[in-house]
C-alpha cells in the first residue's frame, strides 16, 4: 500500500513538473562541467547560474522566472548532442546554450537547427558562423574569436618588439587551435615577422619540456599561443625552465588573472577581451559579492564570461516577451544590444547579419613590479 | 644533452606510474584501471594537507603520502576484497567504476579549476643547469630521484623482506600461499597500498612541477603501455618499458612530429604485442587475455 502511494506521488510530481516549467522561461545549457577542459568552462557555467539566480531573486524577466537546466557533456560531442536533444524535446527549452569545447559544436548545431531553437555560445570560442553573414540560429558572447585575436595579438607584438621578430607558435592538438596558429603563422609573414616553429601539443601531456625544447631550439624571440589555458601556461613554464627568457604572449582566458599573479613574469603578456578584475570596476565588485554570497568554489576573477552570457540571456528573454517560444527569442536576439558595464570595451550588438559583435575591443596585460599592469588599453577592431 | 634529460624525466614519470599497475597485477592479476585517478587523488590530498600544515611542506608531503597509503588499503578493504573469487573482468570493471567515482568526487570537492600545490605549500620550482647546457626543474629532479628510490626500495622489499616474499608467493600461487598460512587479504591490501602510494608520488611530483587538473588520469593511461611493453608482472620490465616508450616519444617529438607523442606509447605497445605479447620481461605462462 505504502509503495503504491509513493509511486502515485512520484507520478503526480512527474506530471506536474512540465506544467510548472511552462510558467517559466526554460533555458537549457550543456557544458564541459567535467573532463579535461572543464577548468575553462565550469567557472563560466557557475557564473551564468549565479547571474540567472540573481535575476530570478529579483523577480525574473517580464515577471516570469528563468528555469536554467544544466547538463554536463564532459566536452564529448556525443554527450552534447544527447543533452541538446533532451533539452529541446523533454525540457522544451526556448534557448540552448553551449559552454563546451569546439568539438561539441557540430552535433549541437545540427540538433538546434532541426528544432529551430536558437543556440548561444557563451564561453566556448565563437564559431565563424556567427560572423557576418550570420547563421540565423547561432549567436555568441564569448570574448575570444579566431582570426581577430591573432590580428590583435600580432599587431601588439609588432608595435612592442624592439628587434626583428622571430616568432614561435604553440597550439593544442585540437582543430580550432591548430587552425588559428596556422592562420597566425601566415599572418605573421605579411607583417614582416619570421615564423620559426609551431608546436602542436596533445592534451593532456605529462611533460611539456620536450615540446618546449624544440620550440626553444628554433630560436624565437617571441612565442604566441592561442589554445586552452593549460597548454598556453604550461608551454611558457616549460620554456622558462629551459632558460628561455624572451617574450611570450597568449590569449587571456578566464584563468589568466590568477596565473599572471602566480608567475610574476614581466615578459608574459595576455591579450584580453574582458577587463581584468584588478581594474576594480563596480561590476567586478558586484560579481565578487554575488560569487561570495553563492558560496562559489571558483574565484570571481574567472566569472566574467559566464556573467556576460547571463546578461545576454536576460536581454534576449526580455525582448521576447511572455509567453515566449524559440521563434520569439531568436527574433529578439537578432536585434539586441547588451551593455556589458565595462566588462568589455563596449556593448555587444547583434543584428540580422551579425550575431557576433560589430566591434571588438582588446586590452593587453602583464605583470609589472608588484601588480598586474595594463600595457595596452582597449584597441578597437570593426567586424564587417 | 637536453633530449637525454627529457627522456629520463618522462621515463621516470611513466615508470613511477607503471610500477603501480605491475604491483597489483603481479600479486592479484587485476588490472587497476583506476590507477590514474588514484594518482590524481594523491595530488589532491597534498592540496588538502598543504592547507592543514601551512608553512610545513615536508609535513604536508609526508601526510599526503601516508593518506595515499591508507587510501589504497581502504580501496582494497571496502571494494576489491568483495571481488575476491569473482571473475577477473568483474574486478577490472569495478576499478573502472572506482575511477569514475574518484573523478566526480574530485570535481565536487576541489572544483574543475587548475590547482597549484606548490603555491599552496609555498615552495618554488627553480631549474638547475646540468652538463652540456641542459636544464632540469627541481621537482623533475625530485621525480627522477624518487623513481630510483622507489624501484630500489621495491627490489629490496620484494626480495629480502618477509612481507615481500609473501607478496611474491601470493602472486605465484595464491592457493598454496594460503595453505602455508599467508594472510592473502593482508598481502593484497599491502599491494594496493604500495601501488596507490607510488601512483600518488608520481601525481604529487607532477602537480608540484606543473600544476594539477582533473585531466591527470589520462596521463595514468598513457603510462599503461609502458607496463605492458615491459611485462605486466615485472618491475624491471616496467622500468625498461618506460624508458623505451619515453625515448620513442621524446625523439619523435623533436625529430619528426610533436603530434606523434600522443600515439607513440600505443604504437610501441602494438609492436610489442605483435612480437612478444607477454612483454619484455613478462611471464609467458601468466599471460591472461581479458
Amino acid at each position: 500500500m505504502i509503495k503504491r502511494i509513493i509511486l502515485s506521488a512520484i507520478g503526480a510530481c512527474a506530471l506536474a513538473l512540465p506544467a510548472a516549467a511552462q510558467d517559466a522561461y526554460v533555458v537549457g545549457l550543456t557544458g564541459a562541467l567535467t573532463g579535461p577542459p572543464s577548468s575553462t568552462y565550469a567557472p563560466a557555467v557557475e557564473a551564468l547560474r549565479i547571474y540567472i539566480d540573481r535575476v530570478n531573486a529579483g523577480g525574473g524577466v517580464n515577471g516570469k522566472k528563468i528555469q536554467l537546466v544544466l547538463e554536463d557533456d564532459g566536452a564529448q560531442p556525443s554527450k552534447a548532442a544527447a543533452n541538446t536533444k533532451k533539452l529541446i524535446t523533454q525540457d522544451k527549452a526556448v534557448l540552448v546554450v553551449n559552454a563546451s569545447l569546439s568539438s561539441t559544436y557540430a552535433p549541437m548545431i545540427a540538433e538546434t537547427k532541426n528544432a529551430g531553437v536558437p543556440l548561444l555560445f557563451a564561453s566556448g570560442v565563437c564559431p565563424q558562423s556567427v560572423y557576418p553573414p550570420a547563421d540565423p540560429l547561432q549567436f555568441c558572447t564569448t570574448g575570444y574569436a579566431s582570426h581577430f585575436d591573432s590580428q590583435a595579438t600580432l599587431d601588439f607584438v609588432k608595435a612592442t618588439a624592439k628587434a626583428p621578430v622571430k616568432i614561435g607558435f604553440s597550439a593544442m592538438a585540437i582543430p580550432l587551435s591548430r587552425g588559428e596558429m596556422d592562420y597566425a603563422q601566415d599572418l605573421s609573414k605579411t607583417m614582416d615577422m619570421t615564423p620559426v616553429d609551431e608546436e602542436v601539443i596533445p592534451p593532456p601531456t605529462a611533460d611539456y619540456t620536450p615540446f618546449a625544447t624544440k620550440l626553444k631550439d628554433a630560436g624565437p624571440n617571441w612565442v604566441y599561443s592561442w589554445a586552452p589555458w593549460v597548454t598556453q601556461v604550461r608551454t611558457l613554464e616549460a620554456l622558462r625552465k629551459l632558460g628561455w627568457q624572451d617574450e611570450f604572449i597568449a590569449w587571456g582566458h578566464i584563468e589568466a588573472e590568477g596565473d599572471l599573479a602566480r608567475l610574476k613574469d614581466d615578459k608574459f603578456f595576455v591579450v584580453n577581451a574582458n577587463a581584468l578584475f584588478q581594474d576594480a570596476l563596480p561590476i567586478h565588485k558586484e560579481i565578487e559579492e554575488a560569487a561570495k554570497k553563492a558560496g562559489s568554489k571558483y574565484p570571481a576573477q574567472t566569472m566574467a564570461e559566464g556573467w556576460i552570457g547571463g546578461m545576454a540571456i536576460e536581454a534576449a528573454l526580455k525582448g521576447a516577451g511572455w509567453p515566449a517560444d524559440a521563434i520569439k527569442v531568436r527574433a529578439a536576439m537578432e536585434n539586441l544590444k547588451i551593455d556589458t558595464k565595462g566588462l568589455r570595451g563596449g556593448s555587444i550588438e547583434w543584428n540580422k547579419d551579425n550575431h557576433f559583435r560589430t566591434r571588438l575591443y582588446y586590452r593587453v596585460y602583464r605583470w609589472s613590479g608588484d601588480k598586474i599592469a595594463r600595457v595596452q588599453d582597449w584597441k578597437t577592431y570593426d567586424v564587417k | 644533452m637536453q633530449l637525454v634529460v627529457n627522456i629520463v624525466v618522462l621515463a621516470s614519470i611513466y615508470a613511477l606510474i607503471a610500477c603501480g599497475y605491475v604491483l597489483i597485477y603481479r600479486v592479484s592479476r587485476v588490472l587497476n584501471l583506476a590507477h590514474g585517478e588514484l594518482m590524481m587523488l594523491g595530488a589532491y590530498l597534498l592540496l588538502a594537507t598543504a592547507s592543514l600544515f601551512s608553512g610545513h611542506p615536508a609535513m604536508a608531503l609526508a601526510a599526503a603520502a601516508l593518506l595515499s597509503l591508507l587510501t589504497g588499503a581502504l580501496v582494497y578493504v571496502f571494494l576489491m576484497r568483495k571481488m575476491t573469487g569473482e571473475m577477473v573482468l568483474a574486478a577490472i570493471l569495478t576499478t573502472v567504476a572506482l575511477g569514475i567515482l574518484i573523478r566526480g568526487v574530485a570535481v565536487l570537492i576541489w572544483s574543475a579549476q587548475q590547482q597549484y600545490p606548490a603555491v599552496a605549500l609555498g615552495v618554488a620550482n627553480p631549474s638547475l643547469s646540468l652538463l652540456g647546457g641542459a636544464r632540469i626543474s627541481i621537482w623533475s629532479l625530485a621525480l627522477v630521484l624518487t623513481n630510483l628510490v622507489v624501484y630500489c626500495g621495491l627490489f629490496l622489499f620484494l626480495n629480502f623482506s618477509r612481507w615481500g616474499m609473501r607478496m611474491r608467493a601470493a602472486g605465484q600461487n595464491p592457493l598454496l600461499a594460503a595453505q602455508r598460512g599467508i594472510n592473502l587479504h593482508g598481502v593484497y591490501a599491502l599491494a594496493w597500498s604500495l601501488s596507490t602510494l607510488t601512483g600518488a608520488l608520481a601525481g604529487i611530483l607532477m602537480a608540484l612541477d606543473s600544476g594539477l587538473t582533473t585531466s591527470m588520469p589520462v596521463i595514468g593511461l598513457k603510462a599503461f603501455p609502458a607496463a605492458l611493453v615491459g611485462g605486466l608482472d615485472s618491475l624491471a620490465g616496467a622500468l625498461l618499458g618506460a624508458l623505451i616508450v619515453a625515448s620513442a616519444e621524446v625523439l619523435l617529438i623533436y625529430y619528426v612530429d610533436p603530434l606523434l607523442s600522443d600515439v607513440v606509447p600505443f604504437l610501441v605497445l602494438i609492436a610489442m604485442l605483435g612480437v612478444r605479447p607477454w612483454g619484455l620481461f613478462g611471464t609467458r605462462e601468466e599471460l591472461d587475455r581479458v
